[in-house]
């Protein structure tokens, strides 16, 4: 019996936009690790979470698994302001930089960030953000809006 | 990437290990205080000579404790003899300082190696 040839266009279409997701979910005691990765334009992005009672540690990989560089971000005094550090790595564009930072106001929570996104790369990296802010409010990370602000 | 969660018990203390495996590094997260802690970078040197040397330093938290720095060392060159060329980024959590706290996290390490 012949079989019907794939329509390879739709085919092509499906991939490209598809959301490669690996879910590998660990838990070590206190610790809870979410991996993930996605494909946008062709690019390959891996997302590993790990949720520690007062922290967060984030690591994006492009299209690599090398660590990149990592960032450190928490509320600090005076008035909860966002401080951002580089402690390892850091380019002249601090590409990351400002991702950890939205992460330490979603989350509240002190955050590293290693990511090894490209330099001049504005629309990965808010592509990439976007995917894990998602991720992190599904797994109830994120903390809740104040009411009567605007979405 | 790989990587491996566990729980150890170290002087009474419950330490959660995470070992994770990069293309370019090995990091180590071992915490009592539900936060990374002292975050340290731990890299081989090339030189000339036979005996390879490494270069230890504390990139965040605490930069005045010997032990800290002494725990990334041993680690760093577990990794060299296993023939890796990896840096090793290690973050200490840890209620104590003591020699048998680290020694026990370095065996709960090297014990679930990913290298």
């Amino acid at each position: 019996m012949a079989r019907e040839e794939p329509d390879v266009e739709a085919l092509n279409e499906v991939i490209s936009s598809a959301l490669v997701f690996n879910d590998e979910v660990g838990n070590s005691g206190g610790v809870q690790i979410t991996c993930f990765s996605e494909v946008f334009n062709d690019v390959a992005l891996h997302f590993q979470i790990l949720r520690l009672p007062k922290q967060i540690y984030v690591w994006i990989g492009c299209d690599s698994a090398k660590l990149g560089c990592i960032y450190a971000a928490a509320p600090t005094r005076p008035k909860d302001m966002i401080s951002v550090s580089s402690i390892l790595g850091g380019v002249s564009d601090n590409t990351g930089s400002g991702i950890a930072r939205r992460l330490v106001l979603k989350t509240g929570l002190n955050i590293i960030l290693a990511c090894n996104i490209p330099k001049n790369s504005p629309m990965l990296e808010a592509e990439a953000e976007k995917m894990l802010v998602q991720k992190l409010i599904q797994l109830g990370y994120t903390r809740a809006k104040a009411e009567g602000s605007s979405s | 990437m790989d990587f491996l969660g566990l729980t150890k018990c170290a002087q009474g203390n419950k330490t959660d290990v995470v070992l994770c495996s990069y293309d370019d590094h090995f990091l180590v997260i071992a915490t009592q205080i539900g936060a990374m802690g002292t975050i340290l970078h731990a890299r081989k040197e090339e030189g000339v000579s036979i005996e390879p040397t490494f270069n230890v330093s504390a990139v965040f938290g605490k930069r005045d404790e010997p032990m800290l720095l002494a725990c990334a060392r041993q680690l760093i060159q577990h990794i060299s003899i296993s023939g890796s060329s990896r840096s090793l980024v290690i973050s200490l959590g840890l209620k104590d300082h003591s020699a048998e706290t680290l020694k026990g996290v370095v065996s709960a390490v090297i014990e679930n190696r990913l290298w």
